[in-house]
């Protein structure tokens, strides 16, 4: 197309012959009011106010631009005082007839004009600007409405101003309307219905073309095209034209890629069960107040269709009685759901106590079978709810039958705890718990992937080979196997990462290409140079902040010799071209004035490399995030702080040094503390990725906890085969090291670099070098000597105990006439308020075990929850089937032994018979907990690393890092981290592995950069800085003051801040650089 | 370490009251390891000196420094000079420091930043406690290491009193009973028969009760006056 020159105040613009004047101005950043115009309609002339003086041919005029195309020659004024008098006459018109629309309003304020001095003509909210009958006409192709009428009788309606039996009520003419004038209602009498939000579950809505949620990858908008108008009837195409860059396309089509790959993992995920009416729905779908767990979830979330404010869908209201159903789709036989979900009971005391947080006034209730809090400080946060947040935990299924007051409210039926009689309880909302299960394709997947499902539809994987599919090759991770929590996915995933590339570990870094840069520029010697880029980021900036402004601004800040705007300074062009500024005009510095660091500063910093610039010479100053989002209706401000910004940036980036990271060495060995299942299982899973590593067991045979378990719930699983097989290939493995019977007796180091000191069996110190530590250092069962006659009768033992003598067939079940098993002997108490998460399946693998061998003996399971969550929860129903009774007990009162002529009685409140049960016991089996390794806290100080408040290692994050320490470097597995089963032990071992590799594969550690640094002469050696770093990095060496390694440090600068003495600084984050921001700030 | 912990702000100002040229010196040994008034500190105050200053217009103008020591003399005497262009000078240090600064400043005034707390331990960052009252005759050798003057609210020499309950000490609850403490140490280390022996009434001579106390170390302090004579 051809190019035509004209000048637009002043400056010579280019634009191409098709352009109006209002889009060539535009375009070279100059402001221009309207409220007629729009990228996808034709233009129309009509509000008046992007008039402009116009000078062509010698005569100077005023005229629209919105409707005068560009020519040869034109001289363009958009600022000049009869243009300013013409819109501002305009705008007072506007205000006479629509003095009560806040837009017009805000404009009007901005032409200086508080009062019209023209009477008012009539209180209107439409400014006959004609945008809706345009996009009605043009766009949807429908003509529903038009202008009617002359003169100030003119105004949009529909033909013979009856309701339109055409219009789609596709809401296209509201959504243009710049002063919300249009209602549906009055343009047809059919009924708007909104698309509801996937996301935002039913509550919320969505438009046709969305981002499915915030988070989502990649983070772009995709069209449904179910909904869209322009896929349903051709017409439409609005997102087209106006987006910037080009990025709509309507003929993208599915495309099948092929890939050549050596391992698959499979992670459908889970879907969420759906309540319905024959199974038992609560009334939800029925009554608008019963919503599921993860419709409250968004009710509770601040982007959520609520803001987060607790409010109930039916009227708004806040509600304050809530009632949480647990197991709605799981522990439930009759509809095939017979396994437990595992994760509802703790997300919906989550709920509760946030729900709480959100408002004191809430009285949550939360109606249950059992509460299952086994995961790791579940307990603790159970107990908590109860105790600080005031939740009430019923153990009692109310009726599905729920009835709906006129209120709105709900009334729920269930039995007493006591088992006497039933309540009818008022509720203002109900919280359906629902399950998880099997998503919808996996079925299909399985198929293709010829693997097996189990009977529920999840993927079969043999318990003691987690992770593996039954097809060589393929791998599952998380909820595809078996309904799971955050963190055992995230452990899950690792393991199956970690099997998953030890099928290709001869391909690693294969496909890697490295990048090239220029050699870097000295600039030490120069004076400052500046160069600052603005960002419009296509209009997400630019709608609110004056960007022109902002650059025009940045070139009279000190030292800056160059500024410009751009539409999007991320774009590879821009890239391209910022590359090129640096090096003709010679920047030394660089700040852009864009977005979030958090997201683009590592692309910026690469193009000042590609410029040969050190990449810590740039700065960014976040005027989206910080200005025209937050400030988005105060547009003068939003600007005045952008500058601001621009200046501190300048400001900061002057003071700036470049910083260099160097390549520090790593050791590529692993090392293993504790030969277990877990350990032995991290240290093969090192060695087949091809790592050397030392295992280290300080008892004189390896194997651990798995030595003492013989069997497990599933008929095909052998711990002890499973053992042979672990120490035959940790002995015959050549890149293993073994020692047993030794200890790690010194140890010290940094990630890659760490140096311990291990005493052998014979007492031989042997220095060893490597540049992981997996620890695995185990726990060890509760033997609760004193209690319940424990070690006073030779008939009350260990669950431990009783499975080795039914092993080794010491124990004979047919001479058993009656058993008691108590549950949590030492778990879930003050003292130690955990869960140890095994018991309560080991009770029913050995009750199983004995009903077996003599199905008339009497089992008596005393519990106070049953924990079997996932699939265990189908061998409590095999025990219960079998027999087996469970009675359950309240810690106030526990079970009562007794001992008299050598046989034992327990005696044992029942609440459902609501008196006193003596049971006669031929044997005891107390369930007893899983402890810490007795010497945790004074081994886990010598490695520096922390201790949970019940004495197990604790984790870098909870959910999100399960199997890192926060040090760097160390990864931990098994039961050190918290009582788990074997098969969680060995799928976090392979885990820690995987974590670990992601060290050692690395060709060198990058070291250097944003670290502290001391300096000594001014150092007192007050300990302060190796007492408040996180890492235990600062060390006060031989010297006597402090010195700290740049290859540990991680850069978070706590020790900068707290040094007494201002002897440690942050590179690239010195007292000086960061002042030298609020110094500009405030002058 | 003497441990020592800084004045309230309102004190501080009331003292400068008038003053327009300010020193603030810190001390670079036991204060700056109790972060009371280490180089950080000393530009904190300065810092918040200045904005009192810039919001009341007092137009007071604050300098800063930090030395190693101000108990020692060889440690002023560099700063002597630059100290008295100042129309006073605020010593971040200990008492003792405040003492030393005043004698070699005259006629500058001196004025203290900090109140000095006591002889003390840190026990976590943050957190410092007593452990010594300087009384001039430790018997720490017979008790265990825990010292019932520093620690025994009574300052019993023969605990515990009868008041301790559940080893906490009946005139706090937040303090451990001293006596406790030296019960469980004598019986970790096995040697709980030292508390069979009655210790007599002490001599509290020595004690910080009467005059100033000094030491003098004779062949030490000799030997600085032989070379000072010498190097005459």
């Amino acid at each position: 197309m051809n190019t035509v020159n004209l000048e637009i105040n002043g400056k010579a613009v280019t634009a191409t012959e098709d352009m109006t004047v209002l889009q060539a101005a535009r375009d070279a950043g100059f402001t221009i009011p309207t409220l007629c115009y729009h990228e996808a309609l034709t233009p129309f002339g009509g509000c008046r106010l992007c008039q402009v003086e116009i000078t062509s041919g010698g005569r100077t005029r005023l005229a629209t631009s919105c409707t005068y195309k560009v020519e040869e020659g034109l001289i363009v004024t958009t600022d000049s005082e009869p243009v300013i008098r013409a819109r501002k006459i305009v705008m007072e018109m506007l205000l006479a007839r629509c003095p009560n629309v806040p837009l017009i309003q805000d404009m009007a304020r901005d032409f200086g004009i508080e009062k019209p001095r023209l009477k008012k003509i009539k209180d209107e909210n439409c400014i006959l600007c004609g945008m809706c009958v345009r996009m009605c006409a043009e766009r949807m192709g429908v003509s529903a409405i038009s202008f009617v009428g002359r003169g100030i009788h003119r105004k949009i309606d529909t033909p013979f101003q009856v309701q339109s039996n055409v219009c789609r009520t596709c809401g296209a003419c509201a959504s243009v309307c710049p002063t919300g004038a249009i209602t549906i209602e009055d343009i047809t009498s059919n009924v708007p219905v909104p698309i509801p939000s996937e996301f935002d579950t039913v509550l919320g809505t969505r438009h046709p073309i969305y981002v499915p949620f915030p988070q989502a990858i990649p983070n772009v908008p995709t069209i449904d095209k179910d909904t869209c108008i322009h896929f349903l009837t051709d017409q439409c195409g609005v997102c087209e034209s106006v987006c910037k860059v080009g990025a709509i396309n309507y003929e993208q089509e599915d495309e099948i890629l092929e890939l050549e790959v050596g391992s698959i993992i499979l992670a459908p995920g889970f879907k969420p069960y759906d309540p319905n009416y024959i199974e038992g729905d609560y009334g939800y779908n029925r009554m608008p107040n019963v919503v599921t767990s993860l419709e409250f979830e968004r009710v509770l979330s601040a982007s959520g269709p609520y803001q987060g404010q607790v409010m109930r869908p039916s009227d708004g209201r806040h509600p304050e009685k809530v009632a949480w159903i647990q197991c709605v789709g799981s522990r439930k036989a009759e509809i095939c759901k017979d396994y437990c979900s595992s994760v509802c009971c703790m997300y919906a005391t989550k709920q509760a106590i946030i729900a709480r947080e959100h408002d004191a006034r809430i009285h949550p209730t939360i109606f249950n079978m059992d509460i299952r809090a086994f995961g790791k400080g579940f307990e603790r946060y159970y107990v908590s709810a109860q105790e600080k947040f005031g939740v009430k935990y019923i153990q009692a299924m109310p009726s599905p039958m729920v009835r709906e007051l006129g209120n709105g409210n709900l009334l729920l039926e269930y039995m007493n705890e006591d088992g006497q009689g039933k309540t009818a309880e008022e509720f203002d909302m109900i919280v359906l718990s629902i399950g998880l299960e099997p998503s919808e394709h996996t079925k299909e997947l399985a198929k293709t992937f010829s693997i097996e499902l189990d009977d529920f539809g999840f993927c079969k994987i043999p318990e003691l080979e987690p992770n593996i599919a039954s097809s060589p090759g393929i791998y599952v991770s998380g909820a595809f196997s078996a309904p799971m929590d955050i963190p055992e996915s995230v452990m899950n995933a690792s393991s199956a990462a970690f099997l998953a590339s030890r099928d290709i570990t001869e391909a690693r870094g294969t496909l890697v290409t490295e990048r090239e840069y220029p050699p870097e520029r000295d600039v030490s010697d120069e004076e400052p140079r500046v160069g600052v880029f603005v960002c419009r980021c296509g209009s997400n900036i630019a709608r609110v902040v004056d960007v022109p402004g902002v650059a025009e601004y940045a070139k009279t800040l000190p030292n800056v010799v160059y500024a410009e705007e751009n539409i999007y300074t991320c774009s590879t062009d821009t890239q391209i071209k910022m590359a090129k500024i640096i090096e003709e005009h010679g920047l030394n510095r660089v700040v852009v004035a864009s977005c979030s660091p958090r997201t683009h500063e590592p692309l910026f910093q690469d193009t000042c490399r590609e410029a040969g610039l050190n990449k810590y010479l740039f700065e960014m100053a976040n005027i989206r995030d910080q200005c025209s989002w937050v400030h988005a209706t105060h547009m003068p401000e939003a600007t005045a702080k952008s500058k601001d910004l621009v200046r501190m940036s300048v400001s900061r980036v002057c003071m700036l040094e470049p910083l260099h990271e160097s390549p520090s060495p790593i050791t590529k060995n692993g090392l293993v503390i504790g030969g277990g299942a877990a350990g032995m299982n991290s240290a093969l899973g090192l060695a087949a990725q091809g790592f050397e590593t030392v295992l280290v067991e300080r008892e004189s045979e390896l194997g651990g906890n798995l030595r003492h378990i013989y069997y497990t719930n599933e008929k095909e699983s052998d711990p002890q085969v499973l053992l042979k097989s672990l120490i035959e290939r940790v002995q015959n493995e050549p890149r293993l090291t073994v020692y047993t019977g030794a200890e790690v007796k010194g140890f010290s180091g940094y990630v890659g670099n760490y140096h311990s000191t291990i005493r052998t069996s014979i007492g031989e110190d042997v220095q060893v070098d490597h540049g992981i530590v997996i620890l695995a250092t185990g726990a060890v069962e509760y033997k609760p000597e004193g209690e319940y006659l424990y070690g006073e009768s030779e008939n009350v033992m260990t669950q431990h105990e009783l499975e080795e003598r039914i092993a080794t067939n010491g124990i004979d079940a047919g001479e058993l006439k009656s058993v008691v098993m108590i549950q949590c002997v030492g778990s879930r108490e003050p003292e130690h308020n955990y869960c140890s998460r095994v018991c309560c399946t080991a009770a029913i693998k050995n009750a199983i075990k004995l009903k077996d061998a003599n199905p008339d003996v009497n089992i008596y399971v005393l519990y106070r929850d049953m924990r079997t969550y996932a699939m265990k929860e189908l061998y409590y129903q095999e025990a219960r089937k079998k027999g087996v009774l469970f009675i359950r007990y309240e810690p106030e009162r526990k079970p009562d032994v007794s001992q008299a002529d050598g046989k034992l009685k327990v005696k044992i409140f029942d609440p459902v018979l609501d008196d006193e049960v003596s049971i006669p016991a031929d044997k005891l089996i107390l369930s007893t907990a899983i402890r810490p390794q007795p010497d945790a806290a004074e081994f886990s100080s010598k490695l520096k690393l922390p201790l949970t408040a019940d004495g197990f290692y604790m984790e870098a994050h909870m959910k999100l890092r399960p199997l890192d320490f926060v040090n760097e470097g160390m990864y931990l597995c098994g039961l050190a981290h918290s009582p788990k089963f074997i098969s969680e032990s060995l799928s976090q071992a392979q885990g820690a592995a995987s974590r670990a590799v992601t060290i050692l594969s690395q060709p060198h550690l990058m070291s250097g950069g944003v670290v502290s640094v001391v300096n000594q002469g001014d150092c007192v050696a007050c300990l302060t800085c190796v007492r408040v770093c996180p890492f235990n990095v600062p060390k006060i060496n031989e010297d006597g003051v402090a010195e700290i390694e740049p290859a540990a440090c991680q850069g978070c600068g706590i020790c900068a801040s707290a040094c007494p003495c201002n002897a440690i600084s942050v590179q690239h984050y010195r007292d000086e650089q960061i002042m030298a921001k609020s110094a500009v700030l405030c002058s | 370490m003497i441990v020592g912990e800084r004045k309230p702000f309102d004190e501080i100002t009331g003292m400068l009251n008038g003053y327009k040229k300010v020193l603030i010196l810190g001390c670079g040994t036991c204060v700056s390891v109790c972060m009371a008034g280490g180089a950080k500190e000393v530009a904190v105050l300065a810092s918040q000196l200045r904005m009192d200053s810039g919001i009341q217009e007092k137009g007071v103008e604050i300098g800063e420094e930090t030395i190693q020591r101000q108990c020692d003399r060889e440690y002023i005497e560099p700063i002597v000079e630059m100290a008295k262009t100042y129309d006073v000078v605020l010593s971040m240090a200990c008492g003792a420091g405040v003492q030393l600064l005043s004698d070699m400043l005259v006629p500058t005034p001196v004025l203290p930043a900090l109140n000095t707390s006591f002889i003390g331990i840190c026990e976590e960052e943050g957190v410092w406690a007593e452990r010594c009252r300087g009384c001039g005759d430790c018997m720490l050798g017979i008790t265990g290491g825990i010292c019932p003057v520093a620690r025994c609210a009574k300052t019993l020499f023969n605990g515990p009193c009868g008041g301790s309950v559940n080893g906490i000490c009946e005139v706090s609850k937040d303090t451990p009973c001293a006596w406790q403490l030296v019960y469980d140490r004598l019986k970790a280390l096995g040697k709980l028969e030292s508390l069979e022996e009655i210790q007599p009434i002490r001599d509290w001579g020595p004690s910080s009760s009467g005059i100033p106390r000094g030491v003098y170390r004779e062949d030490m302090a000799g030997v600085a006056v032989e070379s000072e004579g010498s190097s005459k």
